[in-house]
């Protein structure tokens, strides 16, 4: 089963709104052959987006019968991979896209973010709250911190195509 | 889709509360630091920040919080915040907001620990 969103809207309709109706109205049916089940979203290169992967991936989680703490992890590493990917990736381009692929088998969801740009070069140390409160230091690398603290498995590594992909594995049980 | 906060302040004795209506981004940092500004103006020496149910907190959110916790840190002040899920009492763990700021289960209990 694949399932493609593309969410491009230039509405002023408030964005809760939107998540409130996803979260309340999407339905993924449960695949005969859980293997072969994937959702791919395609985002505009615009914060604020990042909450309809988050919406979607909740949705995809509970299908598979994720717990809701693990469907919270999950919807933080999307929500901040997608937001590396527009600000990082894709510099802020707004004729850019990032896509989100979530895919499940043996207990673990895959996701795969992409964006457009070229990686991310040399990773950030950790961020260390008491030097940035009491030194003044700068303030950066959360995102990546609260993925590699949540998720499971991570890899960055460019796309064989196009642009950079982040995948991470987040398994049913932490 | 630039979310937008509204915070009113409420003054509990020699508490001050920041009623934070809406998620905390990056787009929070002009009116979390208007409210800031405007709880200093009140002379606030205990500040308590009330997150709402359910609020949506990104790692953009996330610095601008350890910027005001860096100011109440130089300005001699304790900060306390209420109302955060689990989740996001574990990712303030992660993150090492706990360090600088105590976690409270609800606002009465904020208040009655703060004013102590």
């Amino acid at each position: 089963m694949a399932c493609t969103f593309f969410l491009d809207w230039r509405s002023s309709v408030s964005i809760r709104k939107v998540i409130k109706v996803l979260e309340d109205r999407i339905s993924i049916k449960m695949p005969e052959n859980q293997a072969d089940s994937s959702v791919e979203i395609i985002l505009a290169n615009q914060i604020g987006y990042e909450r309809l992967a988050m919406a979607c991936s909740a949705s995809f989680a509970k299908m598979f019968g994720f717990s809701k703490d693990r469907i919270e992890d999950l919807k933080t590493i999307v929500a901040e991979a997608a937001i590396n990917a527009m600000q990082h990736g894709n510099k802020g381009r707004r004729d850019a896209k990032v896509r989100v692929s979530l895919g499940y088998s043996d207990g673990t969801i895959r996701v795969r973010v992409t964006d457009e740009g070229e990686g991310i070069g040399v990773k950030p140390p950790n961020p260390n709250i008491s030097k940035i409160i009491e030194e003044d230091g700068a303030i950066c690398g959360f995102g990546l911190f609260l993925i590699e603290q949540l998720a499971d498995q991570v890899e960055y590594r460019k796309n064989a195509h196009k642009g950079h992909v982040v995948e991470m594995a987040l398994r049913m049980k932490a | 889709m630039q979310n937008k906060n509204e915070i009113a302040l409420e003054k509990h004795g020699s508490v001050v509360m920041l009623n934070i209506q809406g998620d905390i981004t990056s787009f929070s940092e002009p009116f979390l630091n208007q409210a800031y500004s405007d709880a200093n103006d009140q002379g606030a020496e205990k500040l308590l920040l009330n997150v709402e149910d359910g609020a949506y907190i990104n790692s953009g959110g996330i610095a601008v919080l350890i910027q005001i916790l860096a100011q109440t840190k130089k300005n001699s002040q304790q900060i306390c915040i209420t109302g955060l899920s689990d989740h996001f009492k574990k990712i303030f763990n992660m993150v090492g907001i706990t360090k600088f700021a105590d976690i409270y289960e609800d606002v009465d209990s904020a208040i009655t620990a703060m004013s102590g």
